[in-house]
């Protein structure tokens, strides 16, 4: 690596500039959890405050679709890991980057961090970037639609009657999609893409959701181990 | 809100649950010595997640979906910028489902 690993307002700088654009799908995602708070009888400084503690869109959602249904508690927590699971793979996939930090540092910055920020994070990882600054201030400048937007939906009311005719719930996808592509080298990657999409498709018709996310990330993960040739 | 579950408690156990998931990989690493292959793999699962995020999308099998995939898929090899690209999936779609669903 060509700069040591550290953590700055700099890099933090950089990750909070690259996620601008990806802000307002985020919000739009936020007011949905709100409006399904409210729905939930929660009262908005609870969904707020969860919002901003939990800072999970698919962990908070699956609690209010078993809350309805009147499970306990020890049923959240274990719907909240598995729905989760794909975190504890970007966790792994962070700790050659992050492991040179305090460890203080390195839990902090893992607390902010989401689908979204973790990919833009291990993209410019993987282009050079060493400031886990970028990482951190991704998933923190995240964080104020996210709140914003449950506010919004739970509180003022404000009706994003449904974000499909808008096409939002579709963003992560077309990010997915456009960054994938982008990052496409060669064979060895299409043999990745081949493996984890074959994966993703039966993980998705027969586990719940969530799964089809952390399988096809280790299964792409375990292709590139099989195919490793030690560099002479 | 539920009334045999109170929110305090719900909260934390939340809380502790999400971070619990964000923690864990990067603390069990710890006890793994990175080599080159292991590395490698780990570098090869932001591409693979993508391809697990985006997949089941795909094979819904509806039209909106699979031709706004198709428009990204164009304009990010046209462009090269992976947010004219999401930006252009997303608006496709957007009119698909107005017209075609």
């Amino acid at each position: 690596m060509s700069t040591p690993v550290s953590l700055t307002f700099a890099g933090m700088r950089r990750g909070m500039i690259r996620s601008v654009p990806l802000l307002p799908g985020i919000f739009v995602y936020g007011a949905a959890f709100g409006m399904l708070a409210r729905e939930a009888d929660m009262a908005l400084w609870q969904a707020t405050l969860m919002s901003l503690v939990v800072f999970s869109g698919s962990a908070q959602l699956a609690t209010l679709l078993l809350l309805a249904t009147g499970a306990g508690l020890l049923a959240i927590i274990a719907t909240i890991l598995i729905v989760n699971a794909r975190y504890v793979l970007y966790g792994a996939a962070l700790r050659p980057w992050l492991g040179a930090l305090p460890p203080g540092k390195a839990y902090a910055t893992l607390y902010f961090m989401g689908d979204t920020n973790w990919i833009i994070s291990m993209q410019a990882h993987a282009e050079g970037e060493n400031d886990a600054g970028y990482l951190f201030g991704s998933g923190l400048i995240m964080a104020v639609p996210w709140l914003l937007g449950t506010i919004a939906g739970g509180g003022l009311g404000v009706l994003i009657k449904d974000p499909a005719t808008l096409g939002l719930d579709f963003f992560l996808v077309a990010f997915c999609v456009a960054l994938g592509v982008g990052m496409v080298r060669g064979r060895a990657d299409l043999i990745i893409i081949a493996a984890a999409a074959v994966t993703a498709l039966v993980a998705d018709r027969l586990l719940p959701g969530g799964w089809s996310t952390a399988l096809a990330g280790i299964v792409g993960g375990i292709v590139a181990w099989v195919r490793h040739e030690p560099a002479t | 809100m539920n009334p045999p579950l109170d929110f305090w408690p719900l909260l934390i156990a939340m809380t502790v649950a999400s971070f619990a998931t964000r923690a864990a990989g990067f603390w069990l690493m710890r006890f793994v010595t990175i080599t080159p292959r292991l590395e490698a793999a780990l570098k090869a699962t932001p591409l693979a997640v993508m391809v697990g995020i985006a997949t089941p999308a795909a094979a819904s099998g509806k039209p909106a979906e699979i031709l706004g995939i198709v428009v990204a898929i164009a304009l990010m090899r046209a462009t090269g910028n992976d947010l004219v690209a999401a930006i252009g999936g997303v608006a496709t779609l957007a009119l698909a489902r107005q017209f075609v669903i």
